[in-house]
């Protein structure tokens, strides 16, 4: 299987990672800050390395780090978590359900308003003047993807955090795509809620996610045990362990922590480099063929999350995903859970087949595809003879 | 100086200040709180010295102190 379907998740996991997550179930397996036996020590331990390891790595402090059930969770308690009543949101174009489907949820129960900023693709000035045209005195937060998952595109959080910092306003990044991938400061950016997706970009297990809150959250989502304060019957309002109820997923933290070191001992840079070279490589391939369309702007930029988009004349996206898998390819196809970001680049009603390496990749895994394609191809020359 | 037990609540706060106590050069641990459940279950720093000084060293790196007791 030559797996190229990354930004659903990695499918290769480095070896340190697979071995942190038995070491995990096999030696301390015990429920970290609950108990006080040696078991549940180590694991708690861990549990605390691997928050002040993940803190240090998104340039945040150790007790803003909170293991959440995935990426949609962290999104969710951000936004449900400080939104009142009243208040109004703005939202990229670009988004994905996870961001668009708690906040559609929030304004149909009439609690807040939003809109939606263009993302004016290769043109960051506009793309920030987009966001800065909606904001009015009720803008309380404004969310933004880091990379699009359909196109890769990288939007500007830089800027617009320094436009919400100077607006006082509360500012989500949704970095699932790019975490582990594309350095990320919180400090640096502007931000006060990260949302991670550790088991794409950080090469961990799926099952856990991250949520990087620094600033307060008002309500919690969840309630429940947390270990501390249990003679009190309201949730605790020190972090972590507000937004901690219930067991952690001790295994994939470990992983976490092994997935972290992989990418520090690799060096992010070199392998955002190897995973760009792949799609420049596949792009290159596709452009030369006009039976394909690329989306997205790869060429304009410079710089995006490692995804190529397309589509092929004469078969639905789903349909060469299907002939591709069969040829033992693994990508995505279809709207990739982001309507908004198809409508935003006029493939709403085909959708598109998305291709995304990891570091684990190479080129012959993309020529292998390139083949898998033009296999394809002659199959609309055999259904046209028909 | 004596001995002590830096009840903490959590155990981030816990291992934080325990970490930041050892770097201060205090032989410091991490436990489970054992004395009494006046503040719950939780998580405690126990450590030997000067204890203004230690929970200004706490205080100062943000470790939430909710009591303090002389072993």
């Amino acid at each position: 299987m030559v797996y190229l379907d990354n930004a659903a998740t990695t499918g290769q996991k480095p070896p340190t990672v697979r071995r942190a997550v038995a070491d995990a179930l096999i030696n301390f397996s015990a429920n970290p800050g609950r108990s006080g036996h040696a078991f549940a020590q180590r694991a708690g331990e861990m549990v605390y390395k691997t928050r002040e390891k993940t803190a240090k790595f998104f340039g945040a402090e150790t007790g803003e780090v909170i293991f959440t059930q995935n990426c949609t969770h962290s999104i969710n308690m951000a936004i449900k978590g400080s939104l009142m009543r009243g208040d109004h949101v703005i939202i990229s174009s670009m988004e994905h359900n996870a961001v668009i489907r708690p906040i559609h949820t929030l304004k149909n129960n009439e609690i807040i308003n939003y809109d939606i900023a263009q993302v004016i693709h290769g043109d960051d000035d506009a793309t920030v003047r987009s966001f800065e045209r909606l904001i009015n005195e009720k803008t309380r937060m404004i969310i933004c993807v880091h990379g699009s998952n359909v196109t890769g595109e990288i939007l500007p959080i830089k800027r617009i955090g320094e436009i919400c910092k100077k607006r006082n306003i509360t500012f989500v990044v949704d970095a699932a795509q790019t975490a582990g991938i594309i350095p990320i400061d919180c400090k640096e950016s502007g931000i006060d809620f990260l949302c991670i997706a550790p088991h794409k970009g950080l090469y961990s297990p799926m099952g856990l996610g991250v949520l990087i809150a620094r600033k307060p959250v008002l309500r919690t989502i969840t309630e429940g045990g947390t270990g501390s304060y249990s003679n009190l019957l309201v949730q605790p309002e020190d972090l972590p362990d507000r937004l901690e109820s219930g067991t952690i997923n001790l295994p994939g933290i470990a992983g976490l922590s092994a997935g972290i070191d992989f990418i520090k001992n690799t060096g992010i840079e070199r392998i955002y480099k190897h995973e760009t070279e792949l799609c420049n490589m596949l792009a290159d391939l596709l452009k030369k063929d006009s039976n394909f369309t690329l989306y997205g702007t790869i060429e304009k930029t410079g710089f995006f999350a490692p995804v190529v988009s397309f589509n092929l004349e004469g078969f639905t996206s789903m349909e060469v995903a299907d002939f591709l898998s069969k040829d033992g390819v693994a990508v995505r196809a279809g709207l990739h859970c982001s309507p908004l970001a198809h409508q935003s680049i006029g493939t709403l009603e085909s959708g598109t087949v998305r291709v995304s390496p990891s570091f684990f990749n190479t080129k012959s895994d993309i020529y292998a595809l390139s083949h898998a394609l033009n296999s394809i191809k002659k199959r609309k020359n055999i259904r046209k003879n028909y | 100086m004596g001995k002590f037990l830096i009840v903490t609540g959590t155990i981030t706060y816990a291992i934080q200040g325990r970490d930041i106590l050892r770097k201060h050069g205090y032989s410091a641990n991490m436990e489970k709180t054992r004395h009494g459940l006046e503040h719950g279950c939780g998580y405690s720093i126990s450590v030997k010295g000067n204890i203004e000084e230690i929970t200004a060293i706490l205080k100062k790196h943000g470790v939430k102190i909710l009591d303090i007791m002389s072993l």
